[in-house]
């Protein structure tokens, strides 16, 4: 390709491209998220959604309720709120609000999701594969979701970095990304790592490690070998800081961007979200986490998290599971519908996922999951897909309840979300309209195009 | 042997424990189900009403019907009573875990294998039973997959001791395959997507299949109408209830395409067909209906294909019941272990134009009717087994707490490994 060919795009490349470069070595400045560096279209002043029951996740259940989102963020919530004059009203009457539902587990809207050749790849990274086009981010968009957070897959130990979105779905991809969401990384343990359920192909290497024993060497030798490099950059900054004049400068250690990850994990500054199932690997990362000073933010899976809830629980970390897959592999056998619940009882972060863009399109009938197994309180199921989920990507902040100040990330259902003839109709991100189901193309839309008389045409295809 | 246990449970009936065991663990003679809200489906909702079990049938079912003296009493007090959920079609017994090829006896070689019987290969004591029956799921045709022609389905039971004891009808369909551009397997998996060939081999190779299938039932047919047939052929012989329209087709399908040529094959053949999948079906509702062509619908649990609009899945149910379709669906196991979450799948349809009143016939009368069974499954009326659940509300909300399984009449007991699992970490101290 010629370079000129670039040059219409040179705008938007010139975005990507400051997004792209890494940050400074961690050990000396750390890398603060990039800001969102393409504008949206600003959504409406004023958005009021008048009359409606409102489940805002964090403070029970408003009745006859209304929302006022103002300039994208929520204004005000509650039973006495005036609707200022200019706003636009979305009449709420007989209809149910919550707070947009967060996909704590997604591999959309990806170009391509594994890095796998190798056991350490923590320099990849989501957002370079994003694409806007990606028909799941709609289909999610018309099941209530939000955002996501997009991962890498599960193909290596220390996987790449992970990329939190919002379903901005007509927006250029680098427009999705979620601003101020801390940047995070995946790990992974288990069958997939150990590559056993592949077929066995002449002439392809087996990639180590092949057992679970294996894959804590991967993460000690990996975390080994941060620390080395976070202390050689320690020991340069402190060179460079009592340097005197006329010294000659120190010179860097070379540059690792595998390294920079793995330093940003032990600071705390980058979040590990772990494909787990088993219980004793995951006993097994709590205690490399423990020993190499980071905590881990969320388990993925998880599915025999239940088996060891209170140490979850004591390490701080978040787990989010599936509401009730079973079966479809040796590690799921043990799993069980009542995990989420039994989690959550016993004091852990609970989020439950879709891990596939079918089970995104109705994460909430999966939530209502962990009323029926286990006995969790509607908030508490309401909250494993919408505050719990924030909490896990430390965008709490910002989202995942109905609160003042959030964001305006907002999804109105017909009926209760966890009833069985409810669907969703209406989507809002930072107040802006994403998903209308009165406007979307759906199958009795194109019934009843199909019904309508064919215009007559030539041979030509002339009218 | 059956009276004997009967005569022993009604011996021991008051030390009877709560939850009665299959076997020889007493066992009342009756059972009343008081007080509850009755949904027998196929008639209006009875509020306060009794159900009597007794003899593995449904005894009496009305408001003003008392419980026999001899029956063990459950409290149906602000509970309801429904039908057992039928699924129409699953894997259940013929798979414990998806990516242990040893726990996997679904694909036999070749592409035509009618000989084959599934209940030969239904393993009774599978984890599946008991966690698909805990939801109410009571029935479910299960068949084999791969190929062109699969064999027989089952219409089993989720109770039994033995493969022929599940069997609510050992031979109630024979399942075949219409060929797909792409060759897509039933389930979604395997056999590759779109593009996995260059899209003119994949047309090629369905061509290919569609004339094997013809071939291959036309030299059936003809060895089914010889008198005395010289040498036998036990794959052309299993096919001879279907060609004669004793037992429908079950044709897995899911294009327009599909749909339209298993019509001819039912055309050519004369064949009594059930469509099994059928994503497009909405585009040929009214054909369909006209021709009194049965569908099971789902799983719901699905993207749709291509540029299909979003609730495409979803609201494909609806279309082809208001177009007077007969419909009945399956969870297909949604890969693995989902038989269990069938009401939900209807749930999904509901919420995008399925009746509500026909959603719950789906799962129950319709498909009792489709694969011959009514007289005795599908409702909840004096006389018919006794396969029904109690439960907290609506079987298609999932908030819904499934409390008592009957199947055949035996309250079934409460073994599925989940709640086994729940129960015992639940109980663990703190370390």
């Amino acid at each position: 390709m010629r370079p000129f060919l670039f040059l219409p795009l040179a705008a938007s490349l010139g975005i990507t491209a400051a997004a792209a470069q890494p940050a400074t070595p961690a050990a000396s400045s750390p890398p603060a998220p990039l800001p969102l560096t393409v504008p949206i279209p600003p959504a409406a002043t004023l958005v009021a959604i008048t009359n409606a029951t409102i489940i805002t996740a964090s403070h029970g259940t408003i009745e006859k309720g209304t929302v006022l989102i103002r300039n994208g963020k929520i204004a005000a919530v509650g039973t006495d709120v005036t609707v200022p004059p200019g706003a636009q009203v979305i009449d709420g009457a007989g209809k149910y609000v919550m707070p947009g539902i967060i996909d704590a587990h997604s591999h959309s809207a990806a170009e391509g999701i594994n890095e796998g050749s190798r056991s350490v790849t923590a320099q990849v990274r989501i957002e370079d594969v994003l694409r806007e086009d990606a028909i799941g981010i709609y289909r999610s968009l018309a099941g209530g979701v939000t955002a996501l957070n997009i991962l890498h897959g599960s193909a290596n130990t220390i996987g790449g970095q992970n990329a939190v979105v919002k379903l901005r779905w007509g927006l250029p991809a680098d427009s999705m990304l979620f601003a101020g969401a801390p940047p995070g990384i995946k790990f992974a343990l288990g069958e997939n790592v150990r590559q056993t359920n592949q077929p066995q192909t002449a002439g392809r290497t087996p990639r180590y490690p092949r057992t679970r024993m294996g894959q804590e060497e991967v993460l000690r030798d990996a975390f080994t070998r941060a620390r080395e490099y976070q202390s050689e950059w320690k020991a340069y900054e402190t060179a460079r800081r009592l340097l005197r004049r006329g010294q000659a400068e120190p010179i860097p250690p070379a540059r690792d961007l595998q390294l920079d990850a793995l330093v940003e994990v032990m600071e705390g500054k980058r979040l590990v979200h772990a494909h787990s199932y088993r219980s004793d690997e995951i006993l097994m990362l709590l205690r490399v986490a423990k020993d190499f000073g980071f905590r881990i933010a969320s388990l993925q899976h998880v599915l025999e998290g239940y088996k060891i809830a209170d140490e979850i629980a004591a390490a701080g970390t978040g787990a989010s599971t599936f509401a009730d897959n079973w079966a479809y592999k040796l590690e799921a056998y043990d799993a069980i519908p009542h995990n989420a619940a039994l989690m959550a009882e016993r004091g852990v972060t609970v989020t439950v996922n879709s891990d596939s863009d079918e089970r995104a399109r109705r994460l909430y009938q999966e939530a209502a999951k962990a009323m029926k197994y286990g006995g969790a309180s509607e908030e508490t199921a309401i909250r494993m897909i919408t505050l719990n989920a924030a909490i896990q990507l430390g965008v709490d902040k910002q989202t995942g309840s109905i609160d003042v100040g959030k964001d305006a990330d907002i999804a109105i259902f017909n009926g209760h979300p966890f009833a069985p003839a409810s669907r969703v109709e209406m989507t809002l991100i930072d107040g802006r309209v994403f998903f209308d189901r009165n406007k979307a193309p759906t199958l009795e839309h194109l019934i009843e195009q199909l019904k309508r008389p064919r215009i007559n045409t030539t041979s030509d295809g002339a009218p | 042997m059956n009276r004997m246990i009967l005569l022993t449970g009604a011996l021991t009936s008051a030390l009877a424990p709560s939850l009665a065991a299959q076997g020889t663990q007493a066992r009342p003679a009756a059972y009343a189900i008081t007080n509850a809200t009755i949904v027998p489906v196929t008639g209006p909702r009875i509020s306060n009403g009794t159900v009597v079990i007794r003899d593995g049938k449904i005894a009496a079912a009305g408001a003003g019907v008392r419980a026999p003296a001899d029956a063990k009493v459950i409290d149906g007090t602000g509970l309801f009573v429904y039908p057992g959920l039928i699924d129409s079609g699953t894997r259940l017994g013929l798979v414990e875990i998806g990516s242990v090829p040893g726990g996997q006896d679904t694909q036999e070689l070749g592409q035509f294998n009618p000989q084959d019987n599934v209940l030969t290969a239904v393993n009774p004591h599978s984890t599946h039973i008991g966690i698909t029956r805990a939801n109410g799921v009571t029935s479910a045709i299960t068949s084999a997959e791969g190929g062109l022609i699969q064999g027989s389905a089952a219409l089993i039971d989720m109770a039994g001791w033995t493969p022929y004891e599940m069997a609510q009808s050992g031979q109630v369909a024979m399942v075949m395959t219409y060929p797909r551009v792409g060759g897509r397997g039933r389930f979604g998996g395997g056999g590759g997507r779109f593009g996995a060939q260059a899209p003119g081999d994949a047309a090629e190779q369905q061509n290919r299949q569609v004339q094997e299938l013809y071939a291959y039932l036309r030299n059936a047919k003809a060895y089914n109408e010889r008198p005395n047939p010289m040498t036998q052929n036990r794959a052309y012989a299993a096919l001879g209830p279907a060609l004669r329209g004793e037992v429908p087709v079950i044709f897995d399908v899911e294009t327009e395409g599909q749909i339209r040529g298993a019509i001819a094959v039912a055309d050519t053949f004369k064949l009594k067909i059930v469509l099994r999948g059928a994503q497009d079906g909405w585009m040929l509702a009214d054909t369909l209906a006209a021709r009194k062509i049965p569908v099971v619908v789902g799983p719901t649990t699905q993207t749709p294909q291509g540029d299909a609009p979003y609730d495409a899945i979803y609201a494909n149910p609806g279309v082809l019941a208001k177009a007077g379709v007969m419909i009945a669906f399956q969870s297909a196991d949604n890969g693995v272990g989902d038989a269990r979450n069938l009401p939900y799948n209807v749930a999904l349809a509901t919420a995008y134009g399925l009746d509500p009143e026909e959603a719950l016939r789906s799962v129950t009368i319709n498909p009792a009717r489709i694969w011959g069974v009514a007289d005795r499954l599908g409702s909840i009326e004096a006389g018919k087994t006794a396969n029904l659940f109690v439960t907290t509300g609506d079987p298609l909300d999932v908030r819904s707490v499934v409390k008592h399984v009957f199947i055949r009449g035996e309250l079934q007991p409460w073994d599925d490994r989940h709640t086994e699992m729940y129960e015992k970490f639940r109980a663990r101290p703190k370390p």
